[in-house]
């Protein structure tokens, strides 16, 4: 257990030193500061606009970082040679993946929390989309801890945001702590589910392939995940009710019905972590949703790391 | 103690997967407390061989025990340090970093001091703020060696641990194994200097072409080494006299004769080149 602690944080300081990931945190970080920018384009709904391109912005660079960072992560240990000297100690070679897989993970939650902190300060600035902090209000506290202790809190904040935010501006304090709508905070935590998800997928597949043809194949995956349940919907026969009966009007090819509902059944679907237009407009995500959702990608998660982990012991490292 | 019994590698190569033997049938005991040199041409195998003790490479066939636990259990590496053939090292980190996290995964626990011996024995304190990619070849293996003798193993193998070294460095690594030696460490290194051979070794391993063709003490060897080499010199001067027009420089044996100063390294080059073939 000690074993994989440290090699969790001797990973997550190799990733934060290296240039891709400074790379991508810089870039994503360039486009939320953008962002604005990019709202002063339109005349209405400037917040959404933003809303809309930061998350984006967020989601793609924390994506790209499990894409490639995850495919190699060990293939490039093995490739430069560098795990020679760590899998000959007396550790076993699950505990070794593990500690890689939870040190890129713990670089993926820590990107995503400094690209939401600026985000953040970007909306703090503008004075769009945040939601008083009711509980705090008035305190002169941190914004930051006060972001760490929003999950529980936001949830009764946001139903009745509107007469409230009336009331706080009746009686301004001058300390009054914002904080982001809950829908944005869960988006935030779905990114990370999902780029851990992405990254899982990448390091399988460097296991057995090449680390470009891994880095393409987790593309595809990631690709077909975010549209099979439209592609799945479109195949779907058009039923009418004529005459009281149920009457198939159209009905795709039927091979191409099979292939799509395979593929949507054996991917997994990435499209339910993408809860922008939700985040967009504010709307409220219920704790059910975001439990299952949160259930079903640490699920193939643990999935994929154990498949990887029986590859890895099994291959010859030379 | 290391035991291989029947141990047999292949690689599967190509789009077929066509087997390529790199270690045939290799049987051999590692004694304790005692310096084996394994020798061998390019691709001999003892790379292959070394890999597959420390658990890197899975043998095909055959076992492989130390200390009674199988080679690609775990705790067959609790008291092992392992030198790779040309060591390398993740980007961005300090060379103390480094050794301290793979201090972090033995067993036992390491305290500073440990750590700073390794590096002073290994000749690399001096450098242990430095990011080790900016190492050269030479710091790079010594880093690697302080790492694979970090927390005093009993065993320690070590796969050419004198290649791409200074010939002050060279000097100061035989030093170290000479230490380690008087330590009753049992160690394994491979080469193929043959220079390197004698000074260190108690026993000597001999690997052509996958196979085991020698795995005998230094005295044995060396007595073997003085009777052949005396009948070749005999041979070649045998043939100066009733051939009288070939020169010595032209002669083959009189050339390795005169390449190699000891007959140990005449009698080992020699038999190497006659197994190549195989
Ligand atoms: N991963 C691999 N796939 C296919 N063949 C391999 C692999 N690793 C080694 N070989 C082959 O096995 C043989 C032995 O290689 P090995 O590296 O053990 O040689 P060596 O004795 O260490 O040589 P050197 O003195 O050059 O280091 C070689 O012919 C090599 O091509
Ligand atoms: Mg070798």
């Amino acid at each position: 257990m000690k074993k994989i602690l440290y090699s969790t944080m001797y990973s997550f300081k190799e990733i934060k030193n290296s240039k891709i990931f400074y790379s991508f945190l810089i870039f994503a970080l360039i486009l939320i500061s953008g962002s604005y920018f990019v709202s002063q384009t339109s005349f209405i709904s400037q917040g959404r606009i933003m809303v809309d391109f930061s998350i984006f912005a967020i989601t793609i660079f924390n994506i790209f970082i499990g894409i490639f960072i995850g495919s190699s992560i060990i293939y490039d240990d093995i490739e430069k040679k560098s795990i020679f000297l760590s899998i000959t100690r007396p550790v076993k070679r699950t505990e070794y993946l593990i500690g890689r897989f939870l040190g890129l993970t713990v670089a993926i939650i820590f990107s995503t929390i400094i690209m939401m902190l600026i985000f953040y300060f970007v909306l703090l600035i503008m004075h769009k989309y945040i939601v008083p902090f009711k509980p705090f209000a008035g305190q002169s506290k941190p914004a930051v801890t006060h972001l760490k202790s929003i999950h529980g809190n936001s949830v009764k904040e946001s139903k009745n945001a509107p007469n409230k935010s009336i009331i706080q501006k009746t009686k301004a304090k001058p300390f009054t702590v914002y904080s982001l709508p809950q829908p944005l905070i869960i988006q935030a935590l779905f990114i990370i589910i999902e780029s851990v998800f992405i990254a899982a997928v990448a390091l399988l597949f460097s296991l057995i392939t090449s680390k470009a043809l891994a880095s393409i194949f987790t593309v595809l995956v990631f690709f077909i995940g975010n549209v099979s349940s439209k592609m799945n919907d479109l195949v779907r026969p058009v039923k009418k009710i004529i005459g009281g009966k149920i009457v198939i009007v159209h009905q795709a090819n039927h091979l191409l019905t099979n292939i799509v509902h395979i593929i949507y059944t054996v991917l997994p679907n990435f499209s339910i972590f993408n809860i922008s237009s939700e985040a967009a407009y504010k709307i409220f995500i219920s704790a059910g949703t975001v439990f299952y959702r949160i259930v079903y990608g640490l699920s193939y998660m643990v999935l994929l790391v154990i498949i990887s982990s029986l590859i890895f012991a099994r291959k010859d490292i030379s | 103690m290391i035991k291989l019994k029947n141990t047999t590698k292949y690689f599967r190569v190509g789009f077929f997967g066509i087997k390529k033997y790199a270690v045939y049938d290799l049987s051999l005991t590692i004694e304790e407390g005692k310096v084996t040199g394994f020798f061998g041409p390019n691709g001999a195998g003892k790379s292959t061989t070394i890999k597959m003790i420390v658990g890197l490479i899975h043998p095909s066939n055959g076992i492989i025990k130390i200390n009674g636990y199988d080679s690609t259990d775990y705790r067959a590496r609790l008291n092992l340090g392992y030198l790779p053939e040309n060591p390398s090292f993740p980007r961005g980190l300090k060379g103390i970093e480094i050794i301290n996290y793979y201090s972090k995964l033995l067993n036992k626990k390491i305290n500073k001091n440990e750590i700073y011996d390794a590096l002073k024995l290994a000749g690399i304190f001096y450098a242990k703020d430095i990011h080790a990619h900016k190492y050269s070849k030479g710091m790079t293996q010594r880093l690697a060696l302080a790492i694979s003798i970090l927390g005093d193993p009993e065993i320690l193998i070590f796969d050419e641990p004198l290649s791409g070294l200074d010939p002050i460095g060279r000097k100061e690594f035989k030093d170290i194994i000479f230490k380690l030696k008087e330590r009753k460490k049992t160690i394994f290194f491979s080469s193929h200097v043959l220079a390197d051979s004698k000074e260190l070794c108690d026993k000597i391993a001999i690997l052509t072409g996958g196979r085991l063709i020698k795995n005998e003490g230094i005295a044995a060897i060396e007595k073997e080494a003085e009777g052949y080499t005396e009948a070749k010199l005999n041979l070649s001067k045998n043939r100066e006299r009733t051939q009288g027009t070939a020169k010595p420089e032209q002669d083959k044996d009189y050339l390795l004769i005169a390449e190699y100063s000891t007959p140990l390294e005449i009698y080992l080059y020699d038999l190497m080149r006659k197994n190549k073939k195989n």
